[in-house]
């Protein structure tokens, strides 16, 4: 933060008169209008009265009904997706965590033969985009009996098919788990402790905010994923709240108070989650980035 | 005993022994290291190989056949499928609209993005309060952006008719989305916020390790704010402004949310990608085959754009 400040001291400088000045803020101020202006307008449509929908449904701010979120909630099923997606997201945030912390610390610390051939193939998985894999997972999923059930989002979503699964997971883990000091295990072994007990009581803790920038990440794209459930949860009644919320708009396209309530039903988790993890967020995708 | 010498070790890992008896101590590890990286690998690697290895290689080979996701028998047609694309005017016209998209949907973010980083770099007030808000359109659920842009560009009560009745020019008003001509460019505005948004995070992160004695002496030199940016500041983030480019770019061969939630691809086929026409090739006309053909294409489009920037790249970091 000093950083920041010195730099924006000294070498971005201000602009030399209040002319530019007045234009910098008005372009930063259009901006940030154009990003917002989406969000107030779902707040908005959700908060309408059903007779003010019918002359304008998006006038901003006309009219308040609050009863819109109980009517998401129950009529349009958005309680149903929404304990769906909490069940769906939590899952697979917790299995691609748990997976990928174990072998990507397997990777890092054990000598074993064929460990650059298992790296690959997992790495190999960032690079597979869903569509690659949707077809034939489609019909894989219906001879298991799985199309339909919750686990035919999880098990993509874990093995990495909507891209933050185990690839990332056993990537982000591996190069964590390879800066840790092999001393720390040394001295556990010496004090009687098997390898699994080194991974979960010494090298784990140590690895947690690893864990937690991989945690964030799948979360965000298990939460908001849109294909998978689409495809996968087609006519069921374990859907999601991205495809429920596209079924819903598809369908009843007058209502559009309960499609907005819908809306920020899904948005809001996010939102929270993104302002306390905010850090994590961004810090894993910048370190994509920087790669 | 067991537990005790656990939690000992937890607390307490270095104070115990001394280095030479620790050395001596450890029991040969090797062994007992394949057990372990088994255990530990086998359960990820067995989900990861089912549900993600196992069917992108079945894709490549369903593409050679003719499945249509029902018979028993699949029969081999060779590259016909691959043949055949070339013939289909709706991918034809899904390529050339995804080029449209990968073209306009990376260039307008990384401009606009790289313009909104330096400004919130130059000594601004709010800074941080800036950036989340053009961050938020990034995080929100890719559905819900192209639902709302959906009623932004609604022909009757939409705010965009409406703005441009409001300033009379009640003419150039339409059903944005339903007109051939603008299906998917209006498509394409919903995309760009969010895009803006993770280019101005990432760009103003970057920022931060410039070099600011360099750009205190081009300003000493009388050098103005768009020189010192032109100059200095921008050939020192060109490396990560690459990165940002070529993660929007591979992303716009998959688009395919806002595509599909706006218009599903129509009127017709003008807003056609091939993301949505591979899903209703595989799922609404149930051709396997043929989709996989499609899906084959999409991989091989964006994994070309990816090899061709990490080309760039290593060109890049070995220039400098």
């Amino acid at each position: 933060m000093a950083r920041e400040a010195q730099s924006q001291r000294i070498a971005g400088g201000a602009p030399r008169n209040w002319l530019a000045a007045f234009g910098k803020y008005l372009v930063l101020l259009l901006f940030a209008a154009l990003s917002l202006y989406p969000l107030l307008l779902i707040i908005s449509t959700s908060l309408k009265d059903p007779l003010d929908v019918t002359a304008d449904p998006f006038a901003l701010f006309s009219s308040f009904n609050p009863v819109n979120f109980y009517d998401a909630w129950t009529l349009g099923g958005f309680g149903g997706y929404f304990w769906n997606t909490v069940v769906i997201t939590t899952i697979s945030v917790v299995s691609v965590v748990a997976l990928s912390s174990l072998a990507g610390y397997a990777l890092a610390r054990f000598h074993f033969p064929g460990s650059n051939i298992v790296f690959f193939i997992f790495i190999l998985g960032l690079m597979i985009p869903f569509f690659s894999v949707m077809i034939p997972l489609f019909y894989e999923l219906k001879n298991l009996s799985l199309l339909g059930t919750k686990a035919a989002v999880i098990l993509p979503a874990i093995a990495g098919a909507h891209g933050f699964g185990l690839p990332l997971g056993v990537f982000l883990m591996r190069s964590f788990y390879m800066d840790l000091p092999e001393e720390l295990a040394d001295a556990a072994r010496v004090e009687g402790a098997n390898e699994f007990q080194v991974f979960r009581r010494i090298m784990l803790p140590l690895s947690m905010p690893g864990v937690a920038v991989l945690a964030v990440l799948v979360f965000f794209q298990t939460w908001n994923n849109f294909l998978l459930p689409l495809v996968y949860l087609q006519g069921s009644e374990n859907q999601m709240l991205a495809s429920g919320l596209y079924l819903f708009a598809g369908g009843r396209t007058g209502e559009y108070e309960l499609a907005a309530a819908g809306s920020l039903i899904m948005v809001v988790p996010v939102v929270i989650f993104f302002l306390i993890f905010q850090r994590y967020f961004i810090r894993g995708l910048t370190a994509g980035a920087f790669k | 005993m067991q537990t005790r010498t656990e939690g000992d070790a937890a607390q307490v890992p270095r104070q115990k022994r001394g280095f030479i008896e620790r050395y001596l101590s450890v029991p040969p590890l090797r062994r007992q290291q394949v057990y372990y990286a088994i255990l530990f690998i086998a359960p990820g690697l067995a989900i990861y190989l089912v549900f993600m290895l196992y069917p992108f290689l079945n894709t490549i080979y369903l593409s050679f056949t003719n499945w249509n996701g029902a018979t028993v028998t699949k029969d081999f047609v060779g590259l016909s499928n691959y043949a055949r694309m070339l013939g289909d005017a709706a991918v034809l016209k899904a390529f050339f609209n995804n080029v449209i998209w990968v073209i306009i949907g990376t260039i307008s973010p990384v401009v606009i993005g790289l313009f909104l980083a330096l400004l919130l770099w130059s000594g601004t007030r709010g800074s941080l309060t800036f950036r989340t808000i053009y961050f938020l359109p990034f995080i929100l659920p890719l559905v819900v952006v192209a639902l709302v842009w959906q009623w932004i560009f609604h022909p009757l009560f939409g705010p965009v008719n409406k703005l441009l009745d409001s300033f009379g020019l009640e003419q150039l008003s339409r059903g944005w989305l339903g007109d051939p001509n603008t299906a998917l460019y209006a498509v394409l505005i919903s995309a760009i916020p969010g895009a803006t948004g993770f280019v101005v995070m990432v760009l103003f992160a970057a920022l931060q390790n410039v070099d600011v004695s360099q750009v205190e002496a081009a300003k000493i030199d009388g050098a103005n704010w768009f020189q010192r940016a032109w100059y200095i500041v921008i050939p020192q983030l060109a490396p990560v402004i690459t990165m940002v480019t070529a993660i929007t770019l591979i992303g716009g061969f998959a688009v395919f949310d806002n595509v599909f939630v706006m218009t599903g691809g129509g009127p017709g086929h003008a807003s056609e990608v091939l993301g949505t026409y591979t899903y209703q090739v595989a799922f609404q006309q149930n051709q396997a085959g043929y989709g996989s053909a499609l899906a084959v294409l999409m991989t091989v489009l964006s994994l070309v754009s990816a090899i061709v920037f990490v080309r760039l790249r290593e060109r890049q970091s070995n220039g400098t």
